[in-house]
């Protein structure tokens, strides 16, 4: 009797101790720079749903400003003793540098089970796409950013009897007819450089020869030609019809977009998240809507891309739970988590989420406008080294302020990259 | 800095180590270590990411070319010399000003050191809203006085910017040095002023044969404190403006944290730190050699 | 002095109080106008923004203090703060106390090197302190901030403890020294009662500063159960830039204990800084 009791007492105490064992949680570190809005929310959602469904993970979000996170939050998190298991990134250039420098966990093995790797769309495997090196997967894509277009009040535009302009000309003549009439025609804060300069970026990659962009911004050939300057002139051209707002130097990107909202100004350029915030931001009835810069040079190979790039997660080479990492990961991309990623206001690249989820207006046009496209021309600063680019924006700026004429804006560009030294 | 006249020490050995070696521990661990650590990293091209790749004097020779980080040495100044103007200057005269025990008066004292306690992000959000060119108050304002057209972009110009964030600092930190004086103020005896008076001396004449005189080791020693503070000046440049318009607001300190954490160019940043402590060490030297020998502060 | 507030006011001294009065009243009213406006809705900052709210929105209050988690940010600055603070304080008053009260070897090399610290921007050892804290196992946890802010303000606090040692004069102390006293007791017994004003002083200013410190926060800690008030703020602001009412609710929040405990404290740091005086 008496080892019988003890036996069964140690039973239940091995029983006990097992599943405590089973109960003991692994913590998955996921940092990002989604603060809030609709997209925050969706997220939340997910990985709620996600934790519910395996009670011994818990998802810990690490979360930082957009742009702190960029500068600094991330790389004090990668260099600490606790890194982060899952991290956020842009890609191209980065994910190629955070793999050099051994902070990416090679995701080959983990895309070849279960088809994942064929669950994304094509696009995001490409050479240009940026998520691979050396043909391994690193990055699992979460949206497609439409980096920059132009987000314009319709209910203004109808007021003064204007449509979306086809021809950069008509854009200027548009810009001046708003301006003459006492509204500010375009709103940017520009205090960081990044949201002109995006847009900037791009113009000129629309005018200047593919070859001759890329070799400036690698620091093979000049900036200063007669290809960039006529690019930088078209700023110009738009500062001198009044179009800019006049604080756009000292202004932040986030009040700008909320002047937007509050109908302080008519235009906007800015990126595809715009969406998201619309719920926060924007009074009732609000009414609006976005082309993509217009055409400048028909002939130019580029005449009618767009400016994007792709986002997503990366896992720690040395996070010390990458299976549930990856677990997660896989979770956060399946059919359904994207419908709701989606329906949030986020451009899916899993492959058929797009068809399935209810979009509203604005991303369903935005993903039209990105499929249609015969190109996508990458954000200089996540795939050129950063300072280049972020001189190049600088340039751009002086240009949109009237601080400095195209050409000597070019020339101090050109002194700035070569004192900088090879990057 | 002369420390020989002072009292006898009432105490002699090595075994007085002890009483400042817990503080001299505690610094050498968490800034001169670092300090020097970095001093290290002067010398090479890092990035924060890849590994650190020798530079030599690269560093310092872009440095010393690097246009927007000279001009920022011009800002500062400029900046020290508001300073000057907006904290110590009217510090000392609202010291002078609110030296009075009537009632009311310590109140205004302490509402007037106020701004001082306030954290850099909340008098940056605060003056930012104050001068925005669509919605801020001083725009406002003038649009309500009927002064419309002298609304403009303050901080987007970079003729105001500089400006403005010197008045910001002016009101933030005057109340410091009102307090410093004040104090100061407290221990003049009063039977010197009553001997001016008496010799038929006004209010004005006090202040400037009485007061001042009597204030200059306190007035030395601010100077000392502000330029020195001014050229460590940072948390303000950086809420308010980092930089803009078009670096007309660049300080160092701001311009080497650009360098080191958004253009990920490390090595570079420090290398203008080293410039930049070498700099303000000299200046300090060389200024409290000269307050020294005019025999007024001791060190 | 009784005599001054017996005797009526002459006309300089009610021209002395209006003047005051009115460079006073506008130096404050920025701090008023954030604390009042935090209780209007966004639309009543923008189109009236000096009235008044018309109605008292309470519910700012509470959305800050949720949606910012203010509760938790406060109880880690006060810890770290505290902390820091003290050791800060009773190490500087130590280490004045050896510079001015007693003689060994490296005392005046020391102080120099001391000094240096006033000289050096914080932000410009960043990273190199990052490094450190990480080898030292210390990021995300309290001492990240606690030590590297007590290392920093130490200058400050020695200069001005040390220029207060000077202007008081050691007789007390030499006296208990002919008495027996060795100089540990010295310092506890006699030293730290004569110069309390200034340590207070001291505490004060440094508190100001701790509790402030924006960057190392930023940088060394970023579990958010962890996290201090200043970067709960600026996350707080940078992301809801725009709900103005929602970002001064959360800075009255934050500010207006600091000011309250200030303006209690005021007479104690006048005092301090009555004697410190530095000459």
């Amino acid at each position: 009797m008496q080892a019988f009791k003890f036996s069964l007492a140690a039973t239940a105490v091995a029983l006990m101790l097992s599943t405590t064992a089973a109960m003991a949680q692994t913590e998955v570190r996921f940092t990002h720079s989604f603060t809030g809005g609709a997209s925050r929310v969706a997220l939340d959602t997910i990985i709620a749903g996600f934790e519910a469904a395996n009670p011994d993970i818990k998802i810990k979000e690490i979360v930082f400003d957009d742009d702190q996170y960029s500068n600094q939050g991330l790389i004090t998190q990668l260099k600490s003793n606790e890194v982060p298991d899952i991290f956020f990134e842009w890609a191209g250039l980065r994910v190629q540098r955070n793999v050099e420098a051994g902070y990416a966990y090679d995701l080959s093995e983990a895309m070849a089970t279960d088809g994942w790797k064929e669950s994304f769309s094509p696009s995001v495997w490409t050479d240009g796409a940026g998520t691979m090196v050396d043909g391994k997967p690193y990055m699992v894509p979460l949206s497609f950013d439409l980096t920059n277009t132009i987000w314009y009040n319709k209910t203004i535009f109808a007021e003064h009897n204007l449509t979306p302009p086809k021809t950069w000309d008509e854009f200027v003549a548009l810009a001046k007819t708003l301006a003459d009439a006492g509204e500010t025609p375009i709103v940017e804060g520009n205090n960081e450089f990044w949201p002109l300069g995006n847009w900037a970026g791009h113009i000129a990659a629309m005018v200047v020869p593919p070859d001759e962009y890329v070799a400036a911004f690698k620091q093979e050939g000049p900036f200063n030609t007669s290809a960039f300057e006529k690019a930088l002139e078209l700023l110009v051209q738009l500062h001198d019809v009044g179009a800019f707002n006049k604080d756009m130097q000292a202004l932040g990107a986030d009040p700008a977009m909320a002047t937007f909202f509050q109908e302080g100004a008519v235009m906007h350029p800015i990126g595809s998240w715009l969406v998201s915030e619309t719920e926060n931001l924007a009074e009732e009835g609000f009414e609006y809507s976005q082309f993509n810069t217009p055409v400048i040079d028909p002939a130019h190979p580029l005449a009618n891309s767009v400016i994007g790039t792709i986002t997503g997660l990366m896992v720690h080479k040395n996070s010390a739970h990458p299976d549930e990492a990856i677990k997660f990961l896989k979770y956060l991309t399946s059919q359904e988590s994207q419908i709701a990623w989606a329906e949030s206001g986020q451009m899916s690249p899993v492959a058929g989420v797009s068809e399935k989820a209810k979009l509203d207006e604005q991303t369903q046009a935005m993903l039209a406008l990105m499929s249609g496209a015969p190109a996508i021309v990458p954000p200089p600063d996540t795939t050129y080294p950063v300072p280049v680019a972020e001189a190049f924006y600088q340039a751009a700026a002086y240009a949109a302020a009237g601080e400095k004429s195209a050409k000597e804006a070019l020339v101090w560009l050109d002194e700035t990259v070569t004192a900088m030294g090879k990057q | 800095m002369a420390i020989e006249d002072r009292a006898a020490p009432i105490s002699s050995g090595a075994g007085n180590l002890w009483f400042a070696a817990p503080a001299m521990l505690l610094f050498g661990t968490f800034v001169l270590w670092p300090l020097g650590a970095s001093v290290y990293y002067a010398f090479t091209f890092w990035d924060g990411f890849s590994a650190p790749r020798w530079a030599g004097f690269a560093n310092f020779a872009r440095g010393l070319t690097d246009i927007t980080y000279l001009m920022s040495y011009v800002h500062v100044v400029l900046y020290i010399l508001a300073t000057l103007v907006f904290e110590v200057s009217f510090g000392l005269v609202m010291a002078v000003l609110l030296n009075s025990d009537r009632p009311g008066f310590a109140l205004m004292r302490g509402m007037f050191f106020s701004p001082v306690v306030l954290s850099m992000s909340a008098g940056g959000v605060l003056w930012t809203f104050v001068l925005d060119y669509r919605t801020g108050l001083l725009n406002s304002v003038l649009k309500a006085l009927g002064l419309g057209d002298w609304a403009q972009p303050w901080m987007s110009q970079p003729e105001t910017a500089l400006l403005f964030i010197c008045l910001v600092s002016g009101w933030k930190y005057a109340g410091f040095y009102m307090v410093i004086f004040f104090a100061a103020l407290r221990r003049i005896p009063k039977n010197i002023y009553e001997a001016a008076r008496l010799d038929g001396a006004n209010a004005l004449h006090q202040f400037f044969h009485v007061t001042l005189p009597m204030l200059r080791q306190n007035i030395l020693v601010c100077v000392l404190l502000a330029v020195m503070g001014g050229f460590a000046g940072f948390d303000l440049f950086f809420t308010m403006s980092n930089g803009q318009p078009f670096g007309a607001t660049e300080v160092p300190a701001t311009w080497i944290i650009k360098q080191a954490f958004d253009q990920d160019q490390i090595g570079y940043g420090v290398a203008l730190t080293v410039i930049l402590t070498v700099v303000v060490s000299l200046i300090s030297i060389v200024y409290i050699r000269l307050s020294e020998r005019a025999n007024v502060t001791r060190y | 002095m009784s005599r001054a507030t017996e005797r009526r006011r002459s006309p300089a001294e009610w021209l002395q109080f209006g003047i005051a009065a009115v460079i006073v009243a506008a130096m404050f009213y920025p701090a008023i106008w954030m604390v009042y406006s935090a209780f209007k809705t966004n639309r009543e900052i923008f189109r009236t923004p000096f009235a008044l709210p018309k109605e008292w929105q309470w519910g700012n209050l509470i959305e800050a203090w949720e949606v910012g988690k203010l509760g938790t940010l406060y109880l880690n600055s006060v810890f770290i703060t505290t902390a820091a603070v003290a050791m800060c304080v009773l190490l500087a008053t130590a280490a004045a106390f050896a510079f001015t009260r007693l003689e060994f070897p490296g005392r005046r090399l020391m102080y120099r090197l001391l000094l240096v610290g006033l000289l050096i921007p914080p932000p410009s050892v960043a990273i190199a302190l990052f490094t450190q804290l990480r080898d030292m196992h210390l990021l995300n946890t309290p001492w990240a901030l606690i030590l590297p802010c007590a290392a920093w303000q130490l200058a400050l606090t020695v200069f001005l403890m040390r220029a207060y040692f000077n202007a008081v004069r050691p007789e007390m102390e030499e006296a208990a020294r002919l008495d027996g006293a060795n100089v540990w007791q010295i310092l506890w017994h006699v030293s730290v009662p004569m110069v309390w004003p200034a340590m207070l002083t001291m505490i004060v200013l440094n508190t100001i500063a701790v509790w402030n410190e924006l960057l190392f926060a930023l940088l060394f800690i970023t579990d958010d159960s962890q996290r201090t008030l200043p970067v709960g703020l600026v996350r707080f602001s940078g992301y809801h830039s725009t709900d103005y009412a929602l970002v001064f609710a959360a800075l009255a929040i934050t500010t207006v204990p600091i000011l309250i405990l200030y303006f209690i404290l005021q007479k104690q740091v006048i005092a301090g800084l009555t004697a410190t005086a530095m000459d």
